[in-house]
């Protein structure tokens, strides 16, 4: 008995110095442990919830800019143009996905000023390549800290690598495997089983052999990276975003919270070009499934999944969702139009008086003699008269700057 | 199964737990099924190798106890034989193979062995090692043959051993395996220190120390001589913070069941000279080769020149023992001619090895430690080239050319702290030391030790060092 007793009074000091311990972190590592382990997401959440009305969560498609955009503003931030009377923050970081939204609205506290979460909806995240990505164990380590531990229990988890650690090579294999193991089902015929087979075989370049203007090695590599990256059906039984997507629904709904998923917008375009009807075809089914899926559960999914031109995204040979100005322009549009159901009130269309503001431009272009060479030289390359090309300038200069307010 | 990892943090407390409230008939068994379990965390299919090892050796010593004259030293060689041959197998075939190949190509021939495409089973060489000492010793008479076979699977088997040691005798683990431990408080708070001392040495020393490490290995030709010399040093105490954490662990884990283990280090960066750091490094592999490859050689009762052979095979043996690759055994010959050339010239010029002068002795421990530190490199580095890549590395001039390492506060402090506490703990033990002082100082030491583990680990979580050996 009284060793027993001796144990216990010990126990009670280690208690003791965890509490002391967790305190001391809290106020001195905690922050700086959150900022270069990503957890700074973590911080922007927590001040956003009682800040703002709206918290946009997303990855990079939300602040990617291209080189010649004139206005660098977020996704959010145009969305939010259309909202004056609402205060909107966005929370973002590179490369994160549902499991990581969850983990930050498993924060939100109770009786906070954000009423709306908008979440992004990556159909890539759902894909092989991302699952077993590397990027995923620095994801999964920015999950440990933001578990609703103690910090000082979260960041001695870290340091054990509590999660699924997996090694480069690891993950590759699982990739591989995952690309052969999950077939492909199509309502017709089709020559490869699963994408592993079907990025052979346009590796091969049998998918595109006799056409001459396409086999060119880095269009063939660029479509294999299509076919790797969109060339998968969404099993709602496996796939570990599908989880992470439901319990956001679920946990919202327990908090009362509208809950918007912004379906990003994919370069169906290319995938089309590149890797032909079929990857098409894969694409839309799953973009169809998630609609459904999350309709259902009443749900409001903007579909952006064809909204943004091909030559509107940032990285022209590889796959992401990085729009230009105009394509992040759209993609706030279709999301505005959506918060417009919620804040039926709050919705302000952006200018009034589009008709004077496009008069106006027209006078700039006419006035300024750059301005009508370049209208001259496309006017003749597009087989339009000067007059529609400057129609066609100043509605793309007030769809995408004027009406914003870009200067 | 890591030692630093959540798996283990309630695997222990439930072995523990169980170890005490199960009777004492039923213990062996419980520590079989645990050490199974531990080790089949890793490999699982691996475990089939130690029981062909147990049951092996187990039959070797029943044979050698009844053998007479020569069939002795028969079963003796044939049970060395099978050992050394699975280490051989698993460890040494593709490094003798890729040296077969350039020896076939310099003929201008093929080789038509293909390498294996084998991992190596995790702890083979401390396990093998601890089960040959048994036998050897059963062949030499002072050790009987154990009939029980699940007492000799539990000494091969042993979980907070058998993967990194310390290397073990039958007649010190063994022969503690049998004795019905009852429950101890001072068992107990030695365990717990030893854990926590450990812990915080392996996740927040070693852990913090291998990114810089890493960086200064991987890419040498990029930092300036500062920076490589940095991450040389850092290498030096990541691979003692690392090895030795583990062993605490270790320790620590047997002592919370009443089981000691030998000690595997005693403040080595404080030696003296090469015989010194020998003394107080590894110290179960040290006296393992001392016992069984050093006096059988002859040890030091021979001719001088012989001798010396003596010494070099033990090092070079020693050097492959820790790996498969020529950085090794160059990092073992470079141990024996320092060790030669200290003794050479100790007796040379007549320094008196026991000095109580504190400059002196500070200057040689200082001595030691670089010249340890400069050895290293051979065990750390990859290749020869990249050895040669670091010492050319370390004639970089400071400049804009080379990067200069960036490394954290906390990285400096915690280092300092160790090394603090090296130099405190100088041939003692925490646990001894702990004990010693009042409460007061006591839990404060343990709660520093908590703040740093559990808020300053590592985050890499790099696997023991020593696991590949």
């Amino acid at each position: 008995m009284n060793i027993l007793k001796k144990i216990g009074v010990r126990f009670l000091f280690l208690a003791g110095i965890f509490l002391l311990a967790n305190f001391i972190y809290k106020k001195t590592l905690w922050e700086q442990d959150l900022k270069s382990s990503d957890g700074k997401i973590l911080t922007d959440f927590l001040n956003a919830q009682d800040s703002a009305d709206v918290i946009y969560l997303g990855e990079s498609s939300n602040f990617a800019v291209g080189v010649n955009d004139t206005c660098s503003k977020n996704i959010s931030a145009f969305a939010a143009d259309y909202f004056p009377s609402l205060v909107f923050k966005p929370v973002h970081k590179g490369a994160i996905h549902a499991g990581t939204y969850l983990a930050l609205l498993k924060q939100l506290k109770n009786n906070v000023r954000v009423k709306t979460v908008v979440v992004t909806l990556n159909l890539r995240s759902f894909d092989a390549d991302w699952i077993n990505t590397k990027l995923e164990t620095s994801l999964m380590r920015t999950d440990v800290l933001l578990q609703k531990y103690p910090p000082l229990i979260n960041r001695f988890l870290l340091s054990l690598n509590a999660y699924n650690k997996k090694s480069e090579k690891q993950l590759e294999q699982d990739m591989l495997a995952q690309l052969r193991n999950d077939a492909l089902c199509f309502p017709y015929n089709f020559k490869y089983k699963n994408a592993y087979d079907w990025n052979v075989g346009m590796a091969n370049n049998v998918y595109l052999k006799g056409n001459k203007n396409k086999d060119s090695i880095d269009k063939i590599n660029l479509a294999c990276h299509y076919i790797k990256t969109y060339a998968f059906q969404i099993n709602t039984q496996t796939n570990p975003r599908i989880k992470d997507f439901d319990k956001i629904v679920t946990l919202c709904k327990q908090k009362n919270l509208h809950l918007i998923f912004n379906l990003l917008a994919e370069n169906v375009e290319y995938a089309d070009s590149l890797a032909g009807k079929d990857l098409v075809f894969l694409i839309k089914q799953n973009r169809d499934l998630l609609m459904k899926r999350y309709n259902k559960d009443g749900i409001f999914v903007v579909d952006n999944l064809e909204a943004v031109r091909g030559k509107d995204y940032i990285d022209q040979n590889w796959t992401t969702e990085h729009y230009n100005q105009r394509g992040r322009i759209l993609v706030a549009q279709n999301l505005a139009n959506a918060l417009k159901i919620i804040y039926p009130k709050e919705f302000e269309e952006i200018a009034s008086n589009k008709e004077k503001e496009i008069n106006a431009i027209k006078n700039r272009i006419k006035a300024s003699d750059s301005w009508m060479n370049d209208i001259k030289r496309k006017a003749k390359e597009n087989n339009l008269s000067i007059e529609e090309m400057i129609e066609r300038d100043a509605k793309y200069v007030y769809e995408t700057e004027i009406k914003f307010k870009i200067k | 199964m890591l030692f630093n990892s959540l798996h283990f943090l309630f695997f222990l407390p439930i072995v523990i737990a169980l170890y005490y409230l199960l009777s004492f008939k039923y213990r062996p068994v419980l520590l079989f099924v645990a050490s199974c379990y531990f080790y089949m965390a890793l490999v699982p299919i691996y475990i089939l190798i130690l029981f062909g090892i147990i049951l092996i050796d187990y039959s070797a010593a029943i044979f050698i106890e009844k053998a007479k004259g020569k069939s002795k030293k028969w079963i003796l060689s044939v049970s060395i034989i099978v050992n050394v041959g699975i280490l051989a197998f698993f460890k040494y075939f593709n490094f003798a193979n890729e040296n077969l190949t350039w020896v076939l190509q310099h003929l201008r021939m093929g080789n038509p062995i293909s390498n294996l495409n084998i991992l190596l089973p995790i702890g083979l060489s401390f396990h093998t090692f601890q089960s040959m000492a048994y036998t050897i010793e059963v062949y030499r008479g002072n050790q009987k043959a154990e009939k029980n076979l699940g007492y000799f699977a539990n000494y091969v088997l042993f979980f907070p051993q058998m993967v990194a040691g310390p290397i073990e005798r039958y007649a010190r683990l063994g022969e503690q395996l049998k004795v019905n431990h009852t429950f101890n408080y001072e068992n107990f708070s030695k365990g717990f220190a030893l854990i926590l001392f450990g812990f915080f040495t392996k996740v927040s020393i070693a852990d913090n120390l291998a990114p810089v490490v890493d960086m200064v290995y991987k890419n040498p030709d990029q930092y300036n001589s500062i920076s490589v010399f940095i991450g040389i040093i850092f290498f030096s105490f990541q691979i003692y913070a690392d090895f030795f954490g583990y062993s605490l662990i270790a320790m620590g884990a047997a002592k919370l069941m009443g089981i000691t283990l030998m000690e595997n280090f005693k403040t080595p960066y404080l030696a003296k000279n090469i015989h010194d750091f020998w003394k107080r490094w590894h110290i179960s592999l040290t006296t393992w080769f001392t016992d069984y490859l050093y006096i059988p050689l002859g040890g030091n009762r021979v001719k001088k020149a012989r001798w010396a052979l003596n010494i070099m095979i033990v090092f070079v043996i020693s050097g492959l023992w820790h790996g498969a690759g020529w950085p090794f055994i160059i990092w073992g010959t470079l141990h024996g001619i320092c060790y030669l050339a200290e003794r050479i010239i100790n007796k040379t010029f007549h320094i008196n090895i026991i000095s109580s002068n504190f400059f002196f002795n500070g200057f040689r421990t200082i001595k030691t430690f670089l010249l340890v530190s400069i050895i290293w490199i051979f065990f750390r580095a990859e290749n020869i080239q990249k050895v040669k890549l670091i010492f050319n590395s370390l004639q970089h001039n400071q400049g804009t050319t080379f990067q200069t390492l960036k490394i954290d506060y906390k990285t400096w402090a915690l280092l300092l702290f160790f090394i603090l506490f090296d130099v405190i703990l100088f041939n003692t033990r925490i646990d001894i030391w702990a004990g010693k002082k009042p409460v007061y100082v006591r839990w404060s030491i343990y709660a520093v030790l908590i703040f740093g583990l559990m808020a300053m680990g590592g985050v890499d979580n790099v696997p023991f060092i020593y696991f590949q050996f």
